[in-house]
């Protein structure tokens, strides 16, 4: 088993009294894992030290503003890509055909999707296949771990340190494109303006063009429907 | 994938080989790329299930599951067919329903127990030395510690906890609640049973068992109209949609059928299609305005006077020039237009009074059984006064007369309606009738100067009562005299042309609606026209939005009596379609005895909601309207001058209204000293309440014994949707930071509450606890202190009826419910268990005391033909009779959960009914044991099991006349007994029909007819309401029996509301000089109707809704008011007023009605809401600006049709009277600063 990806799916998950007694060990796993530099495990310390030694209700209180609350920072991936669309289905339903394909089956009252589960998964496969699949998500990665270190939240280098073992830098147009979702940040009104901005209706020389606002929302409607923007409550 | 590669583009084989006639044919190349298609399709099994809580649609739906995920779902296509010449149901369904299964997965979901962190702690904390009810004990006897999580509601701070040790901490505060304060301090609050009937009865079949409190919905939503009860007794009753398709002429009356009836709609167009012709009536330019063939754009809150003018116009060509024999026949059998009226005197006027009653004769008519509730009327043919058979003395105390036939008793009775003949009359007289019109606030003026009496010429009789001679009169002459009609009697106020600007007139009506008088005429000419040829297929779809204002009942009633006048009522494609919030629970008798745990123990505890919230949300203690603003200039003599709160407290004193909590001592123990006394329970607690050391809660609802302390929250967004009042609600029940702008009646130095008592400190954080079961964070989870994940629609079995159509189908488990969340049966029945395990600690077997209002349908419904207050000293305390009922009620908290699933014994001691009528079940209950299974030992030894939520819904199937035709043919026997009419003959067809739950999922099933509804539901008719009546000639559940149009209570005249009149909004005098910021000059009436984008506040956070509807929080102003305040759309602005701010976009529209603003309700505060500069806190929801002001004639009780019933009647919660100052916002603040980061809804 790849005991980092077991690591960071642990560290990644609810904290409990159990992960605190367990860290300096989970710790030791981090530390020793050549595949980080050794600026991504430093800075990975302040997460494992919060882990280990601050109270476990502000822990608790932070993990779920963080992770259950706020839906920017959802740790269901496909939140992310498909957000409340259809395809969100069929997605989770192909992860499971490659759980099982993996020789697992889902046993816990977590969504396929949830990151904590898949690092799991990946700590049981072969090494090329599993950082093929982190590759995949690299984008969603690299968005998370930009929007929580704009909070300047510990858990941001955890992204970093996945990336770094994924072996794949994220492709920028995709993460940029994850980033333009205004989340809930005082100063991207202008972005949420944007978000729900529609276009001007102009009456052209063409009568036959049909309305701006039907074609641009047809052309909207193709496309996956990404999370909603600001709606984390925080 | 593409399968580009494989695809052939330029190239056909040639190989063809054709099969099927050339339709089919064989091909050679990959066809792999077809898989990408079939996957997408692909599943493994297809459930029926809907969405199920607040969506009245009740659509059944084809869930698509694969490998235990909700892939998508597509609209269900199997309703039973309708009959030839009747479109079927289908399609039923709407977008918000298509997006469900892409909700059901979305980040906004509560995943597992969320507890407040810091009571969380403090709890575990003590639990390590302290059994539950010690450790819940100990936090509550420390105000710091109880301050620490009370502060801090709404502002994040959640931590996960398992079940087991959230339902203990419930439990226990339960348990200490009930034995500290009492268990109907322990209160809960779940809306729209009809839509998940499983769903409600757990939490309700729960707190039941426990003496809890369950609230009412349907009358704090304002939906309930109070002029259905006072007209027919009947909660709504209403037709499906299909019977639309029946009816020549609709008229749609602020209902936005296209927009907030989405699956029904194609009724409405297949009717037009049909020929049927279209009036619109709203004051905005609505979806549903550009499919009337006329739209009427009243001003908004004036439609009373609009039905009136219609009034005028159908009385004058068809009862009065010439009159229409069906009309006429119809009313004189239906309505209360022939009985008799005293005229009482009053400072030598004459004004109208109470009915002439049996027991106002000399020799009482021979009536020796009820005579004071027999009314009278003239026979034509003797011109003899009658007591005609059916009125409400004929219910209660005999049998065989309580029906509409044309007889008074043994003798044949033909009613006279009018006495305007010569011949007929004794003299002609004024009679004073009360005129508002002039009251208007500047908003609603029309620079009516006219008195606010106006004396009428009405024919009368002379009659001997007692020893004096009085003056009657016949409804109708009263009726038209109000309606102000010349009838060729002389004297003033009485039209002759429709152009006069009399009140009553289309001219006069034109100056207050807007509406073109020739319109009006036209319609209501069109309206009765079709309706005579058609005998009554006249129908009027009207929309909650009528119902919203303070003076709703005169809309209402109003546009009751055009249907009255027209013989509508009952009639297959005519009638009253108020389609709002209720929604028909149809297996209602069915349901009651699980869902409030009658099988244990009767009667259950049920509070009208809007009192409470009143009382409890310290609403009162800002009341701005005095009594003397809504006083009619007629009242008769009485201290009229109190405070709206006292008259609520003398309602509930007097056992109309009921109360929680009820009494300040916690009622286990008055029990306990009522046995140390050796006394019966009722006599003992009257006894110590006429000495007062029994205090009514209600009395002083600020004092720590009287706060309510537990609430469950579940199937609804109370302080996010429903909650009038909001700021008050985080203000004074919660405990938190609120947005109350204005200041309460002790520091405005205004004139206190005489019955309720002032204390100068007005408590904040009346709730020890907070509870909310929901599957996603709404904006009450965000402010409670537990969070329970449940079950979404997917992901439960449940039951779903809906008064748009006929069917009964399920909810059903398509998959196991998501992440750790449990279906609300699951929930509730875990809770269960806990309590059993921590109460006994502290609790035992019990002697609960529940005070029981008067309620309607009963034989109590009778108590009180006069009003006598007993602490005044007007008459004794008799309980159950001048007061409410003191009933024993033996709990057993030792078996809670044993109770909870198994059906109790009382079934088989008692037998079932309902609205007045009762039937033997044994037979069902032992069909129970056989299909749930019986318990072999423990308390319910010998009970069938109710273990899941499937076992649960049979019970409801088999116990219900609508879902078992044996108990519907024993139901229709029952009620024969009464009627002394054959009625099972139409239930006998449908005897042996059992349905199962089973059954539904196969197909939805259509309901079997049964007396507890008025409409039929068969292969002749759709169902319509009032049919039975009509048809089978069953009384309307009212004092006359009859369809009243006359009110007559003592506190109906004193407000004058006997008749229907036009009332202009009431001034609440919420934009102060002090609220009002310099430069603010815009204000606007703040009307919230429903949305397109969501399902009150469901869906409203979801993308693709959002996306639909601009993202956020908007209100709509028209191009002119937006130019005065110079905002341009999508501006963000700022509405507020002394109740609150609340900050959204402005969508600026030609649709809008200058003076008024729209926000759709309710758009979720936790979702794109910037900060207010008003409050400086997050922007508020719609509620923000608003606050629930009570009306006293909704609090009358014991007086037939004006008794209590649980979502029945009781006072509502009008909001639309309302008016906000409208601003530009200056700077936009988002208030997501470090400080406040985690505040997650102020």
């Amino acid at each position: 088993m790849d005991r980092t990806f077991k690591a960071l799916s642990l560290i990644l998950s609810y904290p409990t009294t159990e992960l605190q007694a367990a860290m300096p060990e989970i710790s030791g796993v981090l530390a020793a894992d050549a595949r980080l530099t050794a600026a991504a495990r430093r800075a990975l310390r302040p997460l494992l030290d919060d882990l280990r030694d601050k109270d476990i209700y502000d822990l608790e209180e932070s993990y779920v503003l963080l992770f259950d609350r706020s839906r920017t920072l959802s740790l269901n991936l496909f939140e992310h890509v498909h957000g409340e669309s259809r395809a969100r289905g069929g997605a989770m339903v192909d992860l499971i055909e490659t759980y099982r394909a993996g020789g697992f089956e889902p046993a816990s009252s977590e969504l396929p999707d949830h990151l904590p589960m898949l690092l799991e998964f990946l700590a049981t496969q072969p090494a090329a296949d599993a950082h093929e699949i982190l590759a995949d998500a690299a984008h969603i990665l690299a968005a998370l771990g930009e929007r929580l270190a704009r909070r300047q939240s510990a858990y941001a280098p955890v992204f970093s340190a996945l990336l770094q073992i994924a072996g794949a830098s994220a492709d920028s147009g995709a993460v940029a494109e994850l980033l333009a979702e205004p989340e809930d940040d005082p100063n991207d009104l202008a972005a949420l303006d944007e978000v729900w901005e529609e276009s001007e209706v102009l009456f052209g020389p063409d009568p036959n063009a049909g309305c701006p606002q039907v074609r641009e929302m047809l052309g909207r409607m193709d496309e996956p429907v990404k999370p909603t923007p600001g709606v984390a409550a925080e | 994938m593409s399968h580009l590669l494989d695809r052939l583009n330029f190239l056909q084989s040639k190989e063809l080989e054709q099969f099927s006639d050339g339709h089919g044919q064989v091909t050679r190349e990959s066809r792999d790329w077809e898989e990408t298609y079939r996957n997408r399709w692909r599943h493994d099994k297809v459930v029926r299930s809907t969405h199920g809580v607040n969506c009245t649609g009740s659509c059944s739906w084809k869930i698509y599951v694969k490998s235990g995920i909700v892939t998508w779902e597509t609209q269900q296509t199997d309703y039973p067919r309708t009959r030839p010449d009747l479109p079927n149901h289908e399609p039923r369904g709407c977008a918000r329903g298509a997006s469900y299964s892409w909700y059901l997965y979305s980040a906004n979901r509560v995943k597992t127990p969320l507890v407040r962190g810091r009571m969380l702690k403090v709890w575990r904390r003590m639990r390590k030395t302290m059994s539950p009810v010690e450790a819940w004990t100990a936090i509550q006897s420390d105000p710091i510690l109880r301050a620490s999580y009370v502060e801090t509601r709404g502002k994040g701070g959640f931590v996960r906890a398992s079940w087991d040790e959230a339902t203990e901490l419930v439990a226990a505060a339960n348990a200490y609640t009930a034995k500290t304060y009492g268990p109907d301090r322990v209160i809960g609050f779940s809306p729209i049973p009809a839509m998940s009937m499983v769903s409600y009865a757990a939490g309700s079949r729960y707190l039941s068992l426990l003496g809890g409190v369950c609230m009412s919905f349907y009358d704090w939503y304002c939906d309930l109209p109070p002029a259905s009860p006072m007209t027919w007794g009947e909660q709504t009753d209403v037709p499906e949609s299909a019977d639309w398709y029946n009816a020549g002429y609709l008229l749609l009356w602020g209902s936005n059928v296209p927009q907030t009836r989405t699956p029904d709609a194609h009724f409405y167009t297949e009717a037009r299609y049909r020929g049927a012709k279209s009036a619109v009536i709203c004051p905005d330019y609505s979806e549903a305005a550009k499919f009337g063939d006329v739209w009427l754009n009243a001003k908004q809150g004036t439609d009373a006077a609009l039905a009136m003018a219609f009034g005028h116009v159908i009385l004058r060509e068809f009862h009065l020039d010439r009159q229409s024999e069906y009309f006429s026949d119809y009313c004189r059998k239906y309505s209360d237009f022939p009985m008799l009226v005293r005229l009482e005197e009053k400072d030598g006027r004459l004004v109208p009074g109470r009915f002439l009653r049996a027991d106002d004769l000399t020799g009482k008519l021979g009536e020796k059984n009820n005579p004071e509730w027999k009314t009278i009327a003239l026979d034509r043919k003797t011109g003899e006064m009658v007591a005609p058979n059916g009125s409400v003395g004929y219910r209660w105390g005999e049998a065989g007369k309580w029906n509409l036939e044309e007889r008074a008793g043994a003798e044949d009775a033909d009613l006279q309606m009018s006495l305007v003949l010569e011949e007929d009359h004794d003299d002609v007289v004024g009679v004073d009738f009360p005129y508002f019109g002039a009251d208007a606030t500047e908003n609603f003026s029309t620079g009516d100067t006219r008195p606010n009496v106006l004396t009428k010429n009405v024919p009368v009789k002379k009659v001997k009562v007692g020893r004096k001679t009085e003056m009657v009169a016949t409804v109708f002459d009263l009726f038209c005299a109000n309606y102000g009609l010349d009838r060729g009697l002389g004297g003033e106020w009485a039209a002759r042309d429709y152009a006069e600007d009399i009140p009553g007139t289309p001219a006069w009506a034109e100056k207050i609606t807007g509406v073109d008088a020739g319109k009006i005429i036209h319609v209501a000419r069109e309206f009765a026209q079709n309706a005579e040829k058609t005998r009554g297929k006249s129908m009027i779809i009207i929309g909650a939005a009528m119902n919203h204002w303070y003076h709703m009942d005169m809309n209402y009633r109003g546009v009751i009596n055009m249907l009255v006048m027209c013989g509508c009522v009952g009639q297959s494609g005519g009638g009253w379609a108020h389609y709002v919030g209720q929604e028909k629970l149809r297996p209602q008798t069915g349901w009651l005895p699980l869902a409030f745990a009658l099988d244990w123990g009767r009667p259950p505890r049920h509070m009208n909601s809007t009192s409470m919230w009143y009382a409890h949300t310290d609403q009162w203690r800002y009341e701005t309207l005095t009594a003397d603003e809504i006083l009619s200039p007629t009242a008769p003599e009485g201290d009229w001058d109190i405070s709206l709160i006292d008259y609520n407290i003398r309602a509930e004193r007097m056992g109309w209204l009921p109360s929680a909590p009820q009494l300040k001592t916690n009622p286990l123990e008055v029990a306990k000293a009522a046995k140390a006394a050796g006394k019966e329970i009722p006599a003992y607690v009257a006894e110590q309440l006429k000495s007062g050391e029994l205090e009514m809660s209600c009395e002083d609802p600020d004092a720590p014994e009287n706060w309510p302390r537990n609430l469950f929250v579940w199937r609804s967004n109370l302080l996010g949707s429903s909650g009038k009042g909001h700021e008050y609600f985080l203000k004074h029940l919660l405990g938190t930071e609120h947005g109350v702008l204005g200041r309460d009646l002790g520091e405005e130095g205004k004139q206190l509450p005489r019955e309720a008592k002032w204390h100068e400190e007005a408590p904040r954080g009346k709730l020890d606890l907070l509870v909310t079961i929901d599957f996603r964070m709404s904006t009450t989870a965000v402010y409670s202190d537990i969070v329970l994940p449940t079950a979404s629609w997917y992901e439960k079995n449940d039951l779903n009826t809906s008064d748009m159509h006929p069917f009964i189908h399920p909810l059903q488990a398509a998959v196991d419910p998501a992440y750790e969340s449990k279906s609300d049966w699951e929930i509730f029945k875990a809770i269960a268990k806990k309590f059993q395990e921590v109460a006994p600690e502290v609790l035992g077997k019990e002697t609960d005391i529940v005070a029981l209002p008067i309620l309607h349908d009963t034989p109590a419904e009778i108590a009180q033909d006069q009003v006598k207050d007993w602490k005044k000293g007007e008459c004794d305390l008799i309980p159950g009779k001048t007061a409410p009922n003191y009933i024993a009620v033996e709990r057993d908290y030792l078996a809670l959960y044993d109770r909870f699933v198994a059906l109790g014994p009382l079934m088989d001691k008692i037998g079932n009914g309902g609205k007045g009528i009762s039937w033997n079940t044994e037979h069902e209950v032992e069909a129970l044991r056989a299909l749930n299974g019986v318990w072999e030992d423990g308390p319910a030894k010998g009970c069938a099991k109710i273990v899941t939520d499937i076992d649960a819904s049979e019970v409801v199937l088999m116990l219900a006349p609508e879902t078992n035709g044996e108990v519907a043919v024993k139901a229709w026997e029952a009620l024969s007994k009464i009627t002394g009419r054959e009625h099972a003959h139409l239930a006998l067809p449908k005897e042996d029909e059992k349905i199962r739950f089973r059954d539904i999922a196969a197909q939805p099933r259509k309901i079997i007819s049964s007396p507890t509804w008025s409409g039929l539901e068969s292969e002749k008719v759709c169902y319509n309401a009032g049919y039975t009546n009509v048809h089978e000639l069953i009384p309307w559940r009212t004092l006359t029996g009859r369809q009243q149009l006359y009110q007559d209570h003592l506190w109906m005249r004193a407000f004058g509301e006997g008749f229907m009149s036009y009332r202009p909004p009431v001034d609440l005098k919420t934009i102060t000089k002090e609220v009002q910021d310099d430069g603010d000059s815009l204000v606007l009436n703040f009307i919230t109707p429903h949305q397109k984008w969501g399902i009150h506040s469901t869906y409203s956070d979801n993308l693709l809704m959002l996306t639909l509807n601009r993202g956020g929080p908007v209100i709509w102003i028209s191009e002119n008011d937006a130019k005065k305040a110079g905002i341009v759309d999508n501006d963000w602005v700022e509405l507020y007023n002394v109740n609150g701010a609340l900050t959204a976009r402005a969508v600026v529209s030609q649709r809008m009605r200058d003076g008024t603003t729209f926000m759709y309700h309710a758009q979720e505060k936790i979702v794109n809401t910037p900060g207010s500069e008003k409050t400086g806190k997050r922007g508020g929801i719609h509620n923000s600006v608003t606050r629930a002001i009570l009306k006293p004639t909704h609090m009358i009780g014991g007086y037939a049709q004006q008794s209590y019933g649980f979502n029945y009647y009781g006072t509502v919660g009008a909001n639309r009277d309302e008016f906000v100052v409208v601003r530009k916002m200056r700077k936009v603040d988002w208030l997501d600063r470090e400080a406040s980061s985690k505040e997650a809804a102020e």
